[in-house]
This record gives C-alpha cells, sequence and structure tokens, in this order.
C-alpha cells in the first residue's frame, strides 16, 4: 500500500466525493469558487496544499491510478466537455513525486484496449520533429464515420492519451483511443496544451497520467481520467484532475462496437448481427485461448494451445464477434 | 490606472486557482509598458518575477490601493468593480485554448476602444497579441 502522510489522506478523505463542474464561473474572489478553495495559491487563501514529498530514496516512478472514476458515479454529460473530480487534486503518492523523466504506455488487454499511460514529462521528452501518420492503428471499436454535424466531419478521431506535443508519440497504438472529435478537442487538447506551455516555459515536470475508463468489455472508452501535478513547484503552476466525456454533442454511440447515430435515430445493430440486436446471447458467449503474441484466438481444446507459450496466453470468456472487433483472427485449424 | 491582464482565446485567465499560462517575454513587454510608473499585483504573482529583476509592489489589496497613474497586473481578482477606475487596460492573448473556470468579467470592448494591437513572439508561446483598449 501506498504511502501517504496523514495531511494527504485526510485531504483525499475530504475531498474523494467532491466534484466540481466544468462550467464557467465569470472571475469572482477564489472563495466563490466551490469544492477547491483549499488550493488556492493567492486569492482569499493561502493554504495550497501540495503533496507532500517523500525520502528521496522512496521515490519510484508512479503506476496506475489506486482508484479510477466509475462513470456511474459522475453526473452526466451536460454540456461541459469535462468535470474536476475529487477536488481537482491528482492522486499521486508522495513517492511518486519523481523529476527524471519517463513514459509508460500499458499493453492492451485481451480486447486490444488501450490501458492507463502515465509519463513524466520534461522538456527532454517533447516532439521535436513535427507529428507523422498515425492512420494505420486501429484502436479498439474503431470506425470511419462522418457527419456533418461534427467539425471535420470525421465522428472518431485517434485521440492520443498523452498527447503529441508532450511525448512526441506517434503510431503508439498503446497510447491511441477511438474518441470523438469532442473529447479530442474540447476534453483533451486544452489540458494538453496548459501542461506543454508550462513545461516549456519553466524547464519543470510534470507528472501526467491519462486512464481510458471503459464499461464491462465495450471497446470505446466512455471518457478519460486526466491526472497532472507539476514536481518542482509542488503543483503550484500545474495541478488539476478531472474527467473528460467521449461524446459528441448531437450523435448517440454505442460505446460496445463504436456503432453511432444522430440524436434521435435509432442505432445501427451491432455489426454482423442479423437479428439487429445489439446483446450477446448466452450461446454466444464462450470460452477461448487467446495468443497475444499472434493476435489469434482458439477453443481451448485446440492443439495449438499446448504450443502457446505461457506469456503469450490469455484466457477469455466472451464472443467471437468481440474478439474479431477487438483485431483478433481466428485460428486456421480449430476454427472457433 | 492601467491595468494587464492575460487571456486564452475563450476570454480564460485561470483553472483550478492557477494562471493559465505563463511567459517570460509577456512579463519583459510589460515592464516596457509601465516604464517608470509603479507596477502592483497580488502575491500570487510573485513566482513569475525573478529574483534580480525589477519588482512590482506585491499586496493583496493593490486594485483597493492603488492610484490612478499606477499600473495593476491582475492573474486572479475581480476586476468589475474597479472597472470605472481603469483608464487604460492591456490585453496579452495567449492565441490558444487552456482549460478555464474563471473568465475576465468586464465586457470587451465595451466601454473602451481597441487603441492598438502588437504581436510579440513568447517565449514559450509562439505569438502572443498585446492589446490596448483605452476610455
Amino acid at each position: 500500500m501506498k504511502r501517504r502522510t496523514t495531511i494527504w489522506l485526510s485531504l483525499l478523505l475530504v475531498l474523494c466525493m467532491l466534484f466540481t463542474t466544468g462550467c464557467i464561473e465569470e472571475l469572482g474572489p477564489f472563495g466563490d469558487l466551490p469544492g477547491t478553495e483549499d488550493q488556492t495559491p493567492g486569492g482569499n487563501h493561502d493554504n495550497h496544499t501540495p503533496i507532500p514529498p517523500a525520502d528521496p530514496s522512496e521515490l519510484r516512478n508512479p503506476g496506475a491510478n489506486p482508484n479510477p472514476v466509475d462513470p456511474a458515479d459522475l453526473p452526466a454529460y451536460s454540456g461541459d466537455a469535462y468535470v474536476a473530480v475529487r477536488g481537482n487534486m491528482p492522486d499521486f503518492a508522495s513517492n511518486e513525486l519523481v523529476t527524471t523523466s519517463f513514459e509508460y504506455y500499458s499493453p492492451l488487454d485481451a480486447l486490444g484496449r488501450c490501458g492507463y499511460t502515465v509519463a513524466c514529462i520534461g522538456r527532454d521528452l517533447m516532439p521535436t520533429e513535427d507529428r507523422g501518420s498515425i492512420g494505420s492503428v486501429k484502436p479498439s471499436g474503431w470506425q470511419t464515420v462522418k457527419y456533418d454535424i461534427v467539425d471535420g466531419k470525421y465522428l472518431y478521431n485517434r485521440c492520443h492519451l498523452i498527447g503529441f506535443q508532450l511525448t512526441g508519440e506517434n503510431a503508439n497504438r498503446e497510447n491511441l483511443i477511438t474518441g470523438t472529435r469532442y473529447l479530442n478537442i474540447d476534453g483533451m487538447l486544452d489540458f494538453e496544451n496548459m501542461v506543454a506551455d508550462y513545461i516549456k516555459e519553466t524547464g519543470n515536470h510534470v507528472l501526467y497520467r491519462v486512464t481510458p475508463i471503459f464499461v464491462g468489455n465495450e471497446l470505446v472508452a466512455r471518457g478519460v481520467e486526466i491526472e497532472a501535478y507539476s514536481v518542482e513547484d509542488g503543483g503550484e503552476g500545474i495541478c488539476f484532475h478531472v474527467y473528460s466525456y467521449n461524446v459528441q454533442p448531437g450523435i448517440v454511440i454505442d460505446y460496445a462496437n463504436g456503432n453511432s447515430a444522430l440524436s434521435g435515430e435509432e442505432l445501427p445493430p451491432v455489426n454482423g448481427d442479423e437479428e439487429g440486436g445489439t446483446g450477446d446471447s448466452e450461446e454466444d458467449v464462450r470460452d477461448y485461448v487467446l495468443n497475444t503474441n499472434t493476435e489469434k484466438f482458439h477453443y481451448p481444446t485446440c492443439s495449438s494451445v499446448a504450443d502457446m507459450s505461457a506469456e503469450n496466453r490469455e484466457d477469455y470468456t466472451g464472443t467471437r464477434e468481440a474478439l474479431i472487433e477487438a483485431g483478433y483472427d481466428p485460428c486456421g485449424r480449430c476454427k472457433p | 490606472m492601467t491595468v494587464f491582464v492575460c487571456l486564452d482565446d475563450r476570454g480564460g485567465m485561470l483553472f483550478n486557482h492557477r494562471r493559465q499560462s505563463r511567459d517570460r517575454e509577456q512579463i519583459a513587454d510589460m515592464w516596457r509598458e509601465v516604464g517608470t510608473r509603479r507596477l502592483l499585483c497580488a502575491p500570487y504573482s510573485q513566482t513569475l518575477f525573478a529574483e534580480g529583476m525589477r519588482q512590482p509592489i506585491f499586496d493583496e489589496d493593490f486594485l483597493s490601493h492603488a492610484e490612478a497613474e499606477d499600473c495593476c497586473f491582475v492573474e486572479n481578482k475581480l476586476l468589475s468593480s474597479y472597472v470605472s477606475s481603469i483608464d487604460t487596460l492591456y490585453v496579452y492573448k495567449w492565441n490558444r485554448t487552456y482549460p478555464r473556470d474563471t473568465i475576465l468579467d468586464i465586457p470587451l470592448p465595451g466601454d473602451f476602444r481597441l487603441t492598438e494591437m502588437v504581436e510579440l513572439a513568447g517565449y514559450s508561446h509562439e505569438m502572443i497579441t498585446r492589446e490596448r483598449y483605452e476610455r
């Protein structure tokens, strides 16, 4: 269990259920802003509360968010691209406040979905060349679909979890999710701009973690949780913790597969489902064995399974269609 | 008095009680415009003025204490209560969008007129636009 000081634990306990909306407040005394008064480095409050530093010998790179948000606990999207969560304080622990640049991208899961990404971003990680092509990557749930009401027409973008301007990652499939144009621009880019410009200006490091939030076996994330904290100045420059909605105003999305329709219209059926239903029938769900290296799936009784190395093997219970949508191919021997 | 503020493309000033952005070239340009006058600002702005540089007067209630010929750099204060005292308003635009939960609370141009627009290269921003509004 991570070691935190009493102050930090108390702060988390007090703030863990507080959410501040992303709505625009006209400039007023800081005390007018709900939920985050105690973090104010100026204004009417003097109690900016940084994450207390740990003994340098105990430092280690941060891992996954210990307590990712549950979309069911958040307010439904109501016009703001993001909401602050947990008092806008990130969940980094004292012994995670490192000042050496690093970046980490989780391996894709059995459904081909991204996991969390985390980095300590300094100038040395930032790109020095223009962005390359990322069109070769098809993130989980990817569909190419256009609507006139979407800026740029395309509903879905390949959304960098950690933006290109921060770590210079191009076609890294462990850093790209299927995200709406709205998420990409209104929900993520502003935060990336803020962090990138701060690092360029100060030369400081920013801990930055993005966690895509999937529900069950859905292939399209419901949103992303973004945490950031400037290390050298104890969060005075950068400190936020937000959830950005993977929505597109005027369009409804089936997060199970990425299907979409204009609001008020019926969602198209699941790909390949002649009955037009969107649920998986009980007979569709069965056990498979995945080879995460070859990206083939097998019946558990297939002779190829015995030859599979343990590190590439993953057991899976679900539907054939979900595996194919996730990029897996059926084994040519057992023909699942 | 003369007031200086920094805004993003949507009129934002702060997010989570923190300035949206900063740039040393904006500070340098502001000092050039201040000239020999006094510059007042909140203690919150202190980190923008490095040791060894010319220092403003830090005062939590600086807008109330400013005199007619003074300059005020405003990052985190209500302005609408002081609008009648403002003769000249400088707006530095980052030409970027940032998250925001606090925006400038006086309409522009409103009772002001835009008298100057200058583009300057920033240190961490490609281009900063300085607009001057006068009553």
